[in-house]
């Protein structure tokens, strides 16, 4: 006898589950199994009283779904709309994948010797800053001499495409939620959701989806685990707008589209900054996990540390993220305090 | 009043903060007070029937203490909130039914608006701010530059146009922002408390270069402020808020004469009256001025230079006269009767005349 039979008999669905649980379908689960070579099923102190879970229902009552059934159930159901969701999601997000070739091919075909100085302008160019210049070619002449250039090349191109695509979608996104409280209340929990899954489990449905071979595959993980910042700090920097201003631009017959990009954005731009500095901080931190399902870069030689124990390897290439890290932050930052300076009240 | 032109005219306006504020309007309508309107409706009273007339190119102050409901009021003359119901008259037209273009239209071109917290863009030059209205129809900054640099200089701030707002005082952030006002080249500048927040030697500075750019351009001027001194100072109409109703409106001496009711007495009673009122408003109206008389002075002198001249003898009486013409005799008694707020003039002349 199982525990709960009495549930199905109290409620009068003995017929509906067919015989009794033990007389039925045999033995389910290794308990059961167990119970039965040690010989005492019937002796049960209250202490060992089972949860009324699925697995313990079902004992009572053989048509009553086992837990796996749930899980197989979820299976099947992403199965059974992976092709009509295929027929949308892959004409898509096919530039996406076209991107990141793109961008994966320019930035290793460039030679060091252009690559190198031409980084070293665009951080002077966003900070003023010669030292952050010469940390950039020092942080990039470091992982060249170490013979890291290529893959160190790669994760860059990742980076810069996903937080390109992160922007784009991201601004524009976090404008329509600063504009609408009950877009921003649907929004929230889909954006709590995106930060807290686990990165791995992005890349669960994903694989299904899309073939392991195709960039675009780890593109979107990063951009869905990368785009909150951008969104939450846009929305938060538009609806910090100081409201005398733009009421000021009202008083003046500002029109909304003139408000938005003569006000509003650039008041904002700080926070947007901020959020843009997270995105690619986050895209780096899922650069790596990506190379699980393929991506290029610096995280596949992290995934070789652990798969083939070779320690140097790893520690080697996790202190190149760390400098690409570094890099980056910076040079965002020091975008960010431009900013911040010319606009200080 | 009677002289001149009405620029903009307040009919009936009301306004009700709430949820459903037709139902409460009709309820004010009948008689309910603010209080009550609160406490058993939940709805604010804001305006409660404002019929104000604004002259052209004169300065009506409208002041009252803070929740009295003139910020809100000022901002239904560009429709920044939009009435429960009334209407706003400019120069003839009713700008309730104007639709989203006229109304920015009148925005741009025939009102400009001076804040209280200046309300500059921080990330634009003190030129460019200077030409935000003209920027906004499309000038680039080179059109607009020597336009907006004329009035940058009118106001005091010669040189300072390439500096960004956060690098200036608040003395002369408020300068740009009349600047800004100017450079619309509107008829009407609302000027929303626009002092309040400057120290009181920089209000002083700001109130006199308000008063000869008025005097200058004439603009139709229409001034909130709680501060009954820079109310005088400043006034040619003074309407007076209490919690959203108009108290009392017309010439500030008049007011200062002949309070309404007790909430204005009150106002008025900390004030130094020699200083704000007119020969003018105290003396006695009589063309045939011949006589022993002390010596001359105009109508618009103030009593305070009054009692310097007479050095405080109030024995003597003098010619009032305007334009060249005596036109009245001031007893030096009748002024020190004057300055005490209760001993009212009993002079027919001074009687109330309110808007």
């Amino acid at each position: 006898m199982a525990t709960y039979d009495f549930v199905f008999d109290g409620l009068g669905l003995r017929n509906w589950c067919g015989n009794s649980g033990d007389a039925g379908g045999g033995m389910t689960s290794m308990a059961d199994l167990l119970a039965k070579t040690s010989g005492k099923d019937a002796v049960e102190s209250p202490w060992a009283t089972p949860f009324p879970s699925m697995d313990e229902l079902h004992q009572a009552c053989t048509n009553f779904p086992q837990s796996r059934a749930l899980t197989s159930g979820l299976e099947s159901g992403f199965m059974s709309i992976k092709d009509s969701l295929k027929v949308v999601v892959d004409p898509l997000t096919q530039p996406l994948s076209w991107a990141l070739n793109e961008a994966l091919w320019v930035m290793q075909a460039v030679p060091w010797f252009i690559m190198i100085p031409l980084l070293m302008l665009i951080s002077w160019a966003v900070s003023r800053s010669v030292k952050l210049a010469g940390l950039v070619a020092l942080c990039f002449g470091f992982l060249a001499f170490v013979d890291y250039y290529d893959y160190t090349m790669q994760t860059l191109a990742i980076i810069f495409v996903c937080a390109v695509i992160c922007v784009l979608l991201g601004v524009p996104i976090g404008i329509a939620m600063s504009r609408s409280n009950r877009l921003q209340r649907g929004m929230i929990p889909v954006l709590d959701m995106l930060q807290t899954l686990p990165p791995f489990v992005y890349l669960i449905p994903l694989i299904f989806l899309f073939s392991v071979t195709e960039p675009k595959l780890y593109g979107i993980a990063i951009i869905l685990y990368a785009i909150v910042p951008v969104i939450r700090l846009t929305d938060l920097g538009i609806r910090l707008v100081d409201p005398d201003v733009t009421e000021a631009a009202d008083a003046f017959g500002m029109t909304k589209t003139q408000k938005l990009f003569n006000v509003e954005i650039p008041l904002a731009l700080p926070n947007i900054m901020a959020g843009v500095n997270q995105t690619i901080m986050m895209s780096l931190a899922m650069v790596v996990i990506a190379s699980l399902v393929s991506a290029p870069g610096l995280g596949v030689l992290v995934l070789r540390g652990i798969r083939s124990l070779e320690l140097g390897v790893g520690l080697l290439a996790g202190l190149g993220i760390v400098l690409l890290a570094i890099i980056l932050d910076r040079v965002t930052k020091a975008a960010l305090a431009r900013i911040n300076v010319s606009q200080s009240r | 009043m009677t002289d001149t032109d009405i620029k903009i005219s307040i009919r009936n306006l009301y306004k009700i903060f709430g949820d459903n504020p037709g139902p409460a309007l009709e309820m004010i309508k009948d008689g309910m007070g603010k209080t009550e309107l609160l406490e058993k409706h939940g709805h604010v009273l804001g305006l409660n029937d404002i019929n104000v007339d604004v002259p052209a190119g004169k300065t009506t102050v409208i002041m009252g203490l803070s929740g009295s409901g003139k910020s809100t009021l000022i901002r239904h003359l560009n429709r920044l909130i939009e009435p429960t119901a009334g209407e706003v008259w400019v120069d003839g037209e009713n700008i309730m039914e104007y639709n989203e273009k006229q109304l920015r239209h009148l925005r741009q071109h025939k009102m400009s608006m001076v804040f209280q917290k200046f309300a500059l863009l921080p990330h634009r030059t003190v030129l460019q701010n200077a030409g935000l209205a003209p920027s906004i129809e499309g000038q680039n900054e080179r059109k607009y530059a020597e336009e907006a640099r004329r009035w940058l200089d009118r106001v005091g701030l010669q040189g300072q146009g390439e500096q960004y707002p956060h690098q200036l005082s608040g003395g002369m952030q408020q300068r740009v922002g009349i600047a800004r006002a100017l450079t619309s080249n509107s008829d009407i500048m609302l000027m929303d408390e626009a002092f309040s927040a400057l120290d009181p030697l920089i209000r002083t500075d700001m109130q006199n270069l308000l008063n000869e750019l008025q005097a200058e351009l004439q603009k139709t001027i229409v001034f909130i402020t709680h501060d009954l001194d820079e109310a005088l100072k400043l006034a040619d109409h003074l309407v007076i808020l209490k919690d959203g109703f108009v108290v009392q409106q017309g010439e500030p001496q008049n007011i200062l004469l002949n309070p309404a009711d007790p909430y204005i007495e009150d106002f008025v009673s900390d004030i130094n009256r020699a200083r704000v009122l007119r020969v003018r408003s105290v003396m006695t109206r009589t063309p045939d001025a011949s006589g022993e008389r002390a010596g001359e002075i105009d109508h618009n002198d103030n009593l305070e230079s009054v009692i310097a001249l007479s050095e405080g003898d109030t024995s003597l009486s003098y010619r009032v006269m305007k334009d060249g013409k005596p036109v009245g005799v001031l007893d030096m008694r009748k002024l020190v009767r004057a300055l005490v707020p209760s001993a009212q003039s009993d002079d027919p002349e001074s009687a109330r005349r309110s808007g």
